[in-house]
C-alpha cells in the first residue's frame, strides 16, 4: 500500500513539482493550499506525512501543524515544514508546535525526497 | 555489439585468466617468495570477479571473491603458501573453468549439483582465512543452505561479510531521544533510510532504558541502536540522515579505522592557512560541523578552565588520537611558517641590504677610531671607544639577524613537491623534514631551493626503487625521504637523504672512465668516486625520465651552491640509500675573523672554523720533513701560507711560528703562519672576477687602518692539504 503524503503550500507550482517528485517515487499524494483547507481534507484517513509551508493566507504553518497535534489521528504523523533562511523565530515557534523537520527553500525534488524518505520510506 | 557478444569475449578472457593462474599456482610451490607470482594469481581471480559482476553473474561473482579474499591473505603474507593450499586453489581454478562453462550455457542460475560444488569448495577456502569468524559462519550457513531458493543471494551476502574487517566498519552509537515518537520520527525509518547509504553489517537494539510496563509511557521512544555499518559516504552524510532528530537525541558517529590514513593525507594536503583544530578536522572530514559545534557548546558550559577543544573531542572519542595528532601538527606548522601577522613589518629587501653595507662601513669605520683611541692612550677615548665596539657589534649582529628567516617554510614546500611526483612516478614516497627551525640568509635560502628540488627529484627518481623492487629486498613498500637541517661549526648543514637502492661505484666509475673523467679508478676511496656525478655531463640512470637524469643535474647543483660559498658532498651505502649534505655559510656579508699574518701581510680566517693555536716550535725543532703534524697523536696536515702564498720571509719573525688548527666539515688541517693578531669583525668584500679563480682566496676585507687584508677560503685550503696530505703518504708507502 502507498503511503501518503500531504502537501500544503499555496503556491500551486510548488505543490506541483513536490507532488510530480512524490509520486515518481511511489507516494500518493494529497494538495491543499493553506492550513485552512488542509484540516478540512483531513477526516480521520491515514496521512504518513505532512510537508507545510509557513507563510500561507488564512491559516498559517504554525498554527495549522498546533491545530493538527490536537486531532489524535495525527498526534504521531511527522510534519516537514518549509522555510527560508532566515526564520530563526518561525522555527522555534515550529518546533513548539511539534514540527521537527525542516527543508530550506528553495530545494531541488531531489533534497525533498531523502527528507521524505528519511522519515517514510515509500 | 550486443551482450551476447560481450559475453563471449568474457568467456574467452576468462579461460586466458584462468590458464594464467594454474600457471602461477603451479610455479609458486617452487618460488613461495615471489610477490609477482601471487600478484599474477591475484589480479587473475579479481578479473573475473569484476567482469563478473558487469554480467550480473552472481554465482561467479561469490565464488571468486571468496578465492580472491583467500589470496588476498596471501600477498598481504598473512597466509603461507602451503601445499594443501595450492590444491584448494587448484581445484577453484577448475571449478571457476566449469563456472565459466556454465555461464555459456546461459542459464540464470546454477543447479543443485554445480552449487553443491561451490559451496564445499568455499567451504574448504574459508578454512583459511583467519581472524573473521563472521566470515566463516556466514559461508558455513550459506553451505547449509545451498539447497535453498536464496541461496544465490546469501552466498553474495557471505562474500561481501568475508571481505570487511573491523577496519572498514562505521560504528554508529544512536540513543533516540524520549520525544522523538510524538513529534512523529519513527526511529526505523532513519535505519532504514541509512541501509541505502550502505550496509548495515551488525545492528543492536538496546532496551536498557525501558522502564517496568507499569511505569512506561507508550508514547515515549525507550530505545537505542549500536549498528556497524559499511559505507564510502561521507561522515556528514551519514550524519545528514538524522538530521532531524539529532537535537533531542545522542547520535555519535565513530569513523572506520581503515580513513584514518586518508584523513591523515588529507590534512597534510590543506593549504598552508592559519586554522582553528576543529576547523581543519571538518575540512578533512574527520568532525562534522554538528559535532563540533555540539563540542564547542559544551566547552563553554562546563565550569573548569576552559579546556582545549581538541583534549574535549578525543575524551568524547569524537576523533582518533592520531588524527588528531596530524591536525595538531598541522596547525603548529602552519603557525612556524607564519607567525601572526600584526607583528609583523614588511620590507624592501633592498632597504636591508642597504642597512646590512651601512653596517659594514660603521664596522671598518669603528675599528679605525679604536685604533686611533689605541694609538693615542688616552683612558676616556679608549674607554668610550670600548663601549662604542660594544654596540656596533650588537648592531651587526641584530641587522644581520633581520635577515635570518626558518628553513622550514622553504622545506614544507617539498611536502607537495614530494607528492606530484611520487604521483608521477607511481611510487610512494614520504617526506620527513626536520631541523626546520634551523635559520639561515635570507639570500642563501632563495637560492638554495632550486638545487634542493633538484636533488629531491633526483632522490626520488633514482634514489628510492620502485615499491615491487623495494618488497623484494626486504624493505617497506614505502619510500623514505629526509630533509633535515642544522648549524655545525659556523655554517649550516642540508641534509637530503633517501632509503633507496644507493649508488653503484661500478656503474659511477666505468661512466666517469667512459667520459673521460677520469683514466683509472684504482686507489679511489668510495667518497671520491660517489662525489665524481658532481662532475659535468654524469647521469647513471638507466633510463631517462622527464624530471631528472638528463645529465646536466648534479654539475648543475653544484655550481649553484658553491656559489653560494658552500659545498656539496655525497656518501651512499649500496641497498640503503644515499644522503647529500649541502654545506653553507650562516651569512654571505659579515663575519668573525681572526687575523693572523704571514710575512707582511694579513689574512683573515673565519673565527668559526678556528678549532685552536698551538705554538709551532715544537714540530720544527724535530725537523720532520712529513706533510702533517702529530697533534696529542692525531694527524694533522699542514700548510705552511707563507710557502703557499709564497709571501717574502720577514726575518728573526719566523722563530715564533704558530698553527691554526682549522676545521670544516669533519676535517681539520692546520695552517702554519707567522703572527696572531687576534679577533676582528670583518666585512667581506668579494674578489673581483679577475680573481675569482685564485685558490685559498674567498674574498678580502679592509682592515680599521686602511689595509687590505685577504681572507682565507679554508673548505678549499681543506680539500688541497688533505689532497696533498694523501698523495705524499702514497709517495712514502710506495718508496
Amino acid at each position: 500500500m502507498a503511503k501518503t503524503v500531504m502537501v500544503v503550500d499555496d503556491s500551486a507550482s510548488l505543490r506541483q513539482v513536490v507532488a510530480i517528485a512524490l509520486r515518481g517515487a511511489g507516494y500518493e499524494v494529497l494538495e491543499a493550499c493553506d492550513g485552512k483547507d488542509a484540516l478540512s481534507k483531513l477526516s480521520g484517513q491515514k496521512i504518513h506525512l505532512i510537508i507545510s509551508d509557513v507563510n500561507m493566507p488564512n491559516m498559517d504553518g504554525i498554527t495549522f501543524v498546533r491545530e493538527l497535534k490536537k486531532n489524535p489521528a495525527y498526534k504521531f504523523t511527522p510534519v516537514i515544514m518549509l522555510t527560508t533562511e532566515s526564520q530563526e523565530q518561525k522555527k522555534k515557534e515550529g518546533q513548539a508546535a511539534g514540527a521537527r523537520a525542516w527543508v530550506v527553500k528553495p530545494f531541488q525534488p531531489a533534497q525533498m525526497l531523502s527528507a521524505v524518505s528519511k522519515l517514510i520510506m515509500p | 555489439m550486443d551482450m551476447d557478444d560481450a559475453l563471449q569475449t568474457f568467456i574467452a578472457e576468462g579461460r586466458e585468466l584462468l590458464e594464467d593462474m594454474e600457471a602461477a599456482l603451479l610455479g609458486i610451490e617452487h618460488d613461495p617468495e615471489n610477490p609477482e607470482t601471487v600478484n599474477a594469481i591475484f589480479r587473475a581471480a579479481h578479473t573475473i570477479k569484476g567482469s563478473a559482476g558487469l554480467f550480473g553473474l552472481d554465482y561467479l561473482v561469490s565464488f571468486t571473491h571468496v578465492v580472491e579474499s583467500v589470496l588476498d591473505q596471501v600477498r598481504a603474507g598473512e597466509l603461507a603458501v602451503s601445499t594443501d593450499l595450492v590444491a584448494v586453489l587448484l581445484t577453484s581454478c577448475d571449478h571457476l573453468s566449469d563456472l565459466l562453462s556454465w555461464v555459456s550455457t546461459g542459464e540464470e542460475n546454477l543447479n543443485d549439483d554445480m552449487q553443491r560444488k561451490s559451496a564445499s569448495i568455499e567451504q574448504r577456502l574459508s578454512t583459511y582465512l583467519s581472524g573473521s569468524s563472521v566470515a566463516a559462519d556466514v559461508v558455513e550457513s550459506s553451505a547449509q543452505e545451498a539447497d535453498a531458493a536464496a541461496a544465490e543471494e546469501n552466498d553474495v551476502c557471505a562474500a561481501q561479510d568475508a571481505a570487511v574487517s573491523d577496519q572498514d566498519l562505521w560504528h554508529l552509537s544512536l540513543r533516540f531521544g524520549h520525544d522523538v515518537l510524538r513529534h512523529g520520527m519513527d526511529p526505523v525509518s532513519f535505519i532504514r533510510y541509512l541501509a541505502t547509504l550502505g550496509t548495515i553489517h551488525h545492528i543492536e537494539t538496546l532496551w536498557d532504558e525501558l522502564p517496568a510496563a507499569d511505569k512506561m509511557d507508550p508514547e515515549s521512544c525507550y530505545t537505542g541502536f549500536e549498528i556497524s555499518f559499511i559505507s564510502d559516504e561521507s561522515k556528514e552524510t551519514i550524519e545528514n540522515v538524522f538530521e532531524f532528530v539529532r537535537e533531542e537525541s545522542s547520535i555519535r558517529i565513530f569513523t572506520p579505522d581503515s580513513r584514518r590514513e586518508e584523513y591523515i593525507r588529507l590534512i597534510q594536503e590543506l593549504p598552508e592557512e592559519d586554522m582553528k583544530i576543529g576547523e581543519i578536522l571538518v575540512r578533512c572530514g574527520t568532525l562534522t560541523r554538528c559535532e563540533l559545534e555540539a563540542a564547542l557548546s559544551s566547552q563553554q558550559q562546563s565550569d573548569e578552565s576552559l579546556k582545549p577543544i581538541g583534549e574535549y573531542l578525543l575524551e568524547e572519542k569524537a576523533v582518533q588520537p592520531e588524527v588528531m595528532s596530524a591536525a595538531l601538527n598541522k596547525q603548529k606548522s602552519v603557525k612556524d611558517a607564519r607567525p601572526p601577522e600584526a607583528s609583523l613589518i614588511r620590507v624592501d629587501a633592498e632597504k636591508l641590504d642597504t642597512l646590512i653595507n651601512l653596517v659594514g662601513e660603521l664596522i671598518i669605520a669603528g675599528a679605525g677610531t679604536n685604533m686611533i683611541a689605541q694609538r693615542s692612550g688616552m683612558p676616556d677615548l679608549m674607554e668610550a671607544t670600548e663601549t662604542l665596539s660594544r654596540l656596533v657589534e650588537e648592531v651587526r649582529d641584530s641587522a644581520l639577524n633581520l635577515r635570518m628567516v626558518q628553513i622550514g617554510a622553504t622545506f614544507n614546500r617539498f611536502q607537495r613537491v614530494v607528492r606530484d611526483v611520487s604521483q608521477e612516478l607511481g611510487k610512494d614516497i614520504v617526506l620527513k623534514i626536520s631541523g626546520g627551525e634551523t635559520e639561515l640568509d635570507k639570500t642563501v635560502v632563495e637560492k638554495i631551493a632550486d638545487p634542493l628540488t633538484h636533488l629531491v627529484r633526483n632522490a626520488m627518481d633514482h634514489g628510492i626503487e620502485a615499491a615491487d623492487i623495494r618488497e623484494a629486498k626486504g624493505k617497506p613498500a614505502q619510500g623514505n625521504l629526509k630533509l633535515n637541517a642544522y648549524h655545525d661549526a659556523g655554517s649550516i648543514v642540508i641534509e637530503v637523504s633517501d632509503d633507496g637502492g644507493g649508488l653503484s661505484k661500478e656503474k659511477i666509475l666505468s661512466k666517469a672512465i667512459d667520459r673521460g673523467l677520469i683514466s683509472d679508478g684504482s686507489g679511489m676511496a668510495d667518497k671520491e668516486i660517489f662525489n665524481l656525478i658532481f662532475e659535468a655531463g654524469f647521469s647513471t640512470a638507466d633510463q631517462i625520465s622527464n624530471l631528472s637524469g638528463r645529465g646536466v643535474g648534479m654539475d648543475v647543483v653544484r655550481r649553484n651552491i658553491e656559489a653560494l660559498r658552500g659545498t656539496v658532498e655525497l656518501d651512499s651505502e649500496p641497498g640503503k640509500g644515499t644522503t647529500v649534505k649541502i654545506r653553507l655559510p650562516l651569512t654571505l656579508a659579515i663575519i668573525d675573523g681572526f687575523l693572523v699574518g704571514v710575512g707582511n701581510s694579513g689574512y683573515v680566517i673565519p673565527l668559526d672554523m678556528v678549532v685552536e693555536c698551538v705554538e709551532y716550535g715544537a714540530w720544527k725543532e724535530s725537523g720532520s720533513n712529513s706533510s702533517c703534524l702529530n697533534l696529542r697523536g692525531e694527524v694533522l696536515p699542514y700548510i705552511r701560507l707563507g710557502d703557499y702564498f709564497d709571501e717574502a720571509s720577514s726575518g728573526q719573525r719566523r722563530e715564533r711560528e704558530s698553527v691554526v688548527v682549522v676545521r670544516y666539515g669533519e676535517h681539520k688541517v692546520g695552517l702554519v703562519v707567522d703572527r696572531l693578531m687576534g679577533e676582528f669583525q670583518t666585512v667581506i668584500k668579494p674578489l673581483g672576477r679577475m680573481f675569482s679563480r685564485i685558490s685559498g682566496i674567498s674574498g678580502f676585507t679592509i682592515l680599521g687602518s686602511g689595509e687590505v687584508v685577504l681572507i682565507l677560503d679554508v673548505p678549499g685550503l681543506v680539500q688541497e692539504a688533505e689532497s696533498y696530505f694523501s698523495e705524499h703518504e702514497k709517495r712514502a708507502i710506495s718508496a
